[in-house]
């Protein structure tokens, strides 16, 4: 510290006082004769000098300045420079700060450190009662409620539409402090009919009027007073960027919500377990008919890393983006060996300066310095032009609405830890690009022309190495596209092409009588059918793809008292679901209306297969649950389907019919079969759904289009990942032309004389081309070994029938990467040929 | 080799060398190489590329202190000065130095 001030305060005079003290000494020993030998002055000087400098940050200015100047009469380099590293750091940065908002954001809450998510029997959404006795038993210092995945019908008085609702307890924002942009969050003492609108609500429907306060909006045909608008980055306890548009109070009786409580202050994350299992120990005396919540307890952290490390669903997701980080970590170097390549390729020209310095007694590492100096300088531009673009990028993404079958919102707002991300990268590229041509131009800068031939064999072998490394993110880039691929050739099990869906949420006011229900579905029916050019139509619970529902639950059989624990996929179906789907009943038949009074249901292939142990499956009796004491009979077989992804493997399914099940939900899909191009009736449809119920917001659509968001994961991952791939290529391809250009051009005397002595075209050509082919081919052959090892931990992201180690994506992958070498080498192939030997063998 | 009868300075003798010269008193950069070039019967000479790097290393460590003053020629000369903390260092140097030279001295005997 006293250094440092004693530095800060004399280093201006110092220069003045050592020539001084230096002109003295001489004068005395001159009038002395004193026989003591002189130094060297500027030795000395330097010496002083060092000892008293801030050295590493003046000589650091001193060669950023140099290296400017050096860079600016180079264009092209930096150009080059700027965008692959613009490009490599850019991708990472995105990617990153998409990932940390996904796996570590914290839910805008008051102290999110203290707010868990609460589950009881194993189970992650409860009723109300569940949640009021939790509360009353005093162990959280509050407890909350939110049902996120609801709907709600706006009616903005001229149409209704659906919106994403979630359904909250009244002391939700209270418990969580939430902050608000305007207004308050409901509270306790609130009337049912308020509600609290998102941001994105409030800028698209409510014009992004403040005084939207206190104003009434019809939600599900009630009038509802906004008391509160979230602000622009609101985070959602679920998280993800998911943004539903309105909070209600949960006002329906019956409805199930996931918990979450704060925890009361000093009480750990154990303490809490501990005492939530006491409670729920009570809870099973006090309400028996359910009788295991004390099982599967659970108090876990509700964002951050302490959710990650709780829930395993989250690993998943966070090793999806560590491999897309580690590609892009690949795409990244790939561009730093090209700036690697080019700034080899200049020292060249500088290695007579640098054989001056060092004989002059240049220190070899304040040269070495100055080499990072010039691809500091390079990175930084590359970081800087590479955040624009990221931040470019994010804020058109967080613009669109994504079609999504959830209300996504990609926010990624640059934080801290972005930006130590942004700098790490920089430093690597630094060193990544400089360290090399340093290292190299160092060593060979004392020795003659001999070295020369080293310094092509290594940018040879980086351009391999390049190529290499693209290869592997090509393949990655293949398979998933293979992935999406395979995944469309994959039968979803039912008709795609001729069919269309239309998804029905009725107003809670008018429709909590079952009856009414019913009612509707049957005139829905009817006027539906009498729509010119629809065959068949039939009303569902689930449509696969958009919704499902799964069972676990022990079945006993009729005959021999067997007891099977089964898992099965479960729907409720009108009689003419199957036609209307395309789905072949295989055995037996589809329900009839004369079912409704005994309990029949239509099970898969598949679940024959499973639990039938080699019953005739057609009249089999089976008695549903521990107690169950209602037998099931089995009437039709029907071929199975894929109900939530189309890589899934074949599920078991059973049917009901949709007459025999008590109904609670709001919800109900309709699908039908149409002769006509079903895009055509889709008018049609609404305009007939509308009619039976205005205040039901209904979404139509053809099945094909609303099926397309099976594709969507795999589709956003062989996106992703084949532009990066596509990049990569791109970047190795540069790195292979500069190559071959630099050889032509330092051969260029050498083919003039080959051409002098008759060599003939088509031999000057087949020199560079087998030059391209073997570095091509080396790079191609390397990086296809590495890949068959690097893509094996991809299989738990493929369609089953896909291994990583797929032929179809290697040989695509080598074709492409030969096909692009060979156009790489066109260009100095033709500057080689054209060589004129007269001019050549003059040259120097 | 006619070079090798120039006996060089040990590494870190010339800082003990300086720091003790200084203890007889404030001497600018040319006494201090006189100094030690009398008080060793002139058999070590202390030259000006190491003798400033050397007092300015000192300096900045805080074992002497340097002003600005007239010599005796009326000339304006640094003068340099030990402190505490110089004396301090000479002291642990000095003994660091006779426990050496006399290990190098029995060692030579034997």
């Amino acid at each position: 510290m006293r250094r440092f001030f004693l530095k800060l305060l004399r280093r201006r005079r110092l220069d003045r006082d050592l020539q001084t003290e230096l002109a003295f000494h001489r004068e005395m020993a001159a009038v002395g004769a004193n026989p003591i030998p002189l130094g060297n002055a500027a030795v000395i000087r330097e010496q002083a000098f060092d000892l008293w400098r801030f050295n590493f940050i003046e000589d650091l200015w001193r060669d950023l300045v140099y290296a400017a100047r050096g860079l600016r009469r180079s264009p092209a380099l930096v150009l080059t420079a700027l965008v692959s590293l613009g490009l490599g750091i850019g991708v990472n940065t995105a990617l990153f700060s998409l990932g940390v908002g996904f796996l570590l954001s914290q839910p805008s809450v008051r102290d999110p450190g203290s707010v868990v998510a609460v589950r009881v029997a194993g189970n992650s959404n409860l009723p109300e009662k569940v949640i009021r006795f939790i509360q009353s038993s005093g162990l959280f210092e509050d407890v909350a409620g939110e049902d996120p995945e609801a709907f709600a019908n706006y009616n903005d008085g001229s149409q209704t539409s659906r919106v994403f609702a979630v359904f909250a307890t009244k002391n939700y924002f209270t418990a969580l402090g939430v902050p608000m942009l305007y207004g308050r969050g409901f509270a306790a003492g609130d009337p049912d009919e308020v509600t609290v609108v998102s941001n994105g609500f409030w800028r698209k429907r409510l014009s992004g009027d403040p005084a939207a306060i206190g104003r009434t909006i019809n939600l599900d045909g009630r009038l509802c007073t906004v008391v509160g608008i979230l602000p622009e980055g609101h985070r959602t306890l679920v998280g993800f960027g998911f943004s539903p548009d309105v909070y209600l109070p949960a006002y329906l009786e019956g409805a199930s919500l996931a918990m979450y409580a704060r925890l009361k202050p000093g009480v750990s994350l154990a303490e809490a377990r501990a005492g939530l299992l006491t409670v729920a120990k009570r809870m099973d005396e006090s309400m028996p008919e359910r009788s295991k919540y004390a099982r599967g307890v659970s108090v876990s952290h509700i964002g951050g890393s302490a959710r990650l490390r709780e829930q395993t669903e989250m690993l998943a997701v966070g090793l999806f983006f560590a491999l897309l980080l580690a590609v892009a970590g690949l795409v990244l170097s790939i561009a730093c060996v090209n700036v690697a390549s080019l700034l080899l390729a200049r020292a060249s020209a500088r290695r007579r300066e640098l054989a001056i310095r060092l004989a002059l007694g240049a220190g070899r590492g304040r040269l070495m310095q100055q080499f990072l100096a010039e691809s500091l300088l390079l990175s930084l531009l590359g970081a800087g032009f590479g955040l624009a673009l990221a931040q470019i990028t994010a804020t058109l993404l967080a613009a669109v609405e994504l079609p999504l079958p959830l209300p996504l919102r990609f926010r990624a707002a640059p934080d801290w830890r972005v930006a130590i991300y942004a700098a790490l990268l920089t430093a690597f590229a630094v060193f990544a690009c400089g360290l090399l041509p340093a290292w190299q131009s160092l060593r060979e800068s004392i020795a003659t022309d001999l070295h020369r031939e080293g310094r092509m064999r290594l940018r040879r072998t980086l351009v391999a190495a390049q190529i290499a490394v693209s290869v592997v993110v090509l393949a990655t880039g293949f398979l998933f596209l293979r992935n999406l691929m395979e995944g469309a050739a994959l039968s979803p099990g039912f008709d795609l092409r001729r069919t269309v869906r239309a998804d029905v949420y009725l107003p809670p006011s008018g429709f909590s009588d079952p009856q009414k229900k019913t009612a509707y579905i049957s005139r829905a029916l009817d006027e539906l059918a009498a729509v010119p050019g629809i065959e068949r139509v039939a009303a569902a619970r689930l449509i696969p793809f958009t919704d499902n529902t799964s069972y676990g639950s022990p079945i006993t059989f009729a005959d021999n008292h067997q007891m099977v624990q089964a898992f099965f996929k479960w729907n409720a179906v009108t009689p003419e679901f199957f036609q209307a789907m395309g789905i072949p009943i295989r055995q037996g038949r589809t329900f009839s209306d004369a079912d409704a009074g005994g309990k029949t249901v239509i099970v898969n292939t598949t679940f024959v297969r499973r639990y039938l142990g080699g019953r005739q499956p057609i009249g089999t009796v089976f008695l549903w649950g521990a107690q169950g004491k209602t037998p099931y009979r089995i009437v039709g077989v029907a071929e199975g389907t894929k109900t939530m992804t189309i890589g899934e493997e074949q599920q078991p399914q059973l049917y009901e019919p949709l007459a025999q099940i008590v109904d609670d939900r709001l919800r109900i899909q309709f699908v039908m079969r149409s002769a006509i191009p079903p895009a055509l009736q889709l008018n049609a449809v609404r305009g007939v759904l509308h009619g039976i119920e205005p205040m039901a917001g209904a979404q139509v659509e053809t099945m094909f289009s609303s099926i397309g968001l099976a594709f969507v994961p795999s589709q956003v991952g062989a996106a992703l990942l084949g532009s990066m791939g596509l990049l990569g290529l791109a970047l190795a391809m540069t790195g292979l032309y500069g190559v071959m250009a630099y050889s032509v051009a330092r051969r260029t005397r050498e083919i003039g004389v080959r051409i002098a002595l008759g060599a003939t075209r088509g031999d000057i050509s087949r020199m560079v081309l087998r030059e391209s082919a073997g570095l091509t081919v080396g790079g191609c052959a390397a990086g296809l070994a590495i890949a068959l090892f690097v893509t094996r931990p991809l299989a738990m992201f493929l369609a089953p029938g896909l291994k990583p180690a797929d032929p179809l994506s290697f040989a695509a992958v080598a074709l492409v990467m030969l096909l692009t070498g060979l156009s790489a080498a066109v260009g100095p192939v033709r500057r080689a040929i054209t060589v004129d030997p007269n001019a050549a063998l003059r040259e120097d | 080799m006619a070079k090798s009868t120039e006996p060089a300075l040990l590494q870190g003798t010339l800082d003990l060398l300086i720091l003790h010269a200084l203890g007889r008193g404030r001497l600018h950069g040319y006494a201090i190489a006189q100094t030690i070039h009398l008080l060793s019967d002139d058999v070590l000479k202390v030259e000006e590329g190491s003798l400033y790097p050397a007092l300015y290393r000192l300096e900045l460590d805080g074992a002497i202190s340097a002003t600005w003053g007239l010599s005796e020629n009326k000339r304006k000369a640094k003068y340099y000065e030990i402190t505490r903390r110089g004396r301090k260092l000479v002291a642990e140097q000095e003994a660091t130095w006779s426990r050496l030279s006399g290990a190098v001295q029995r060692v030579l005997a034997s």
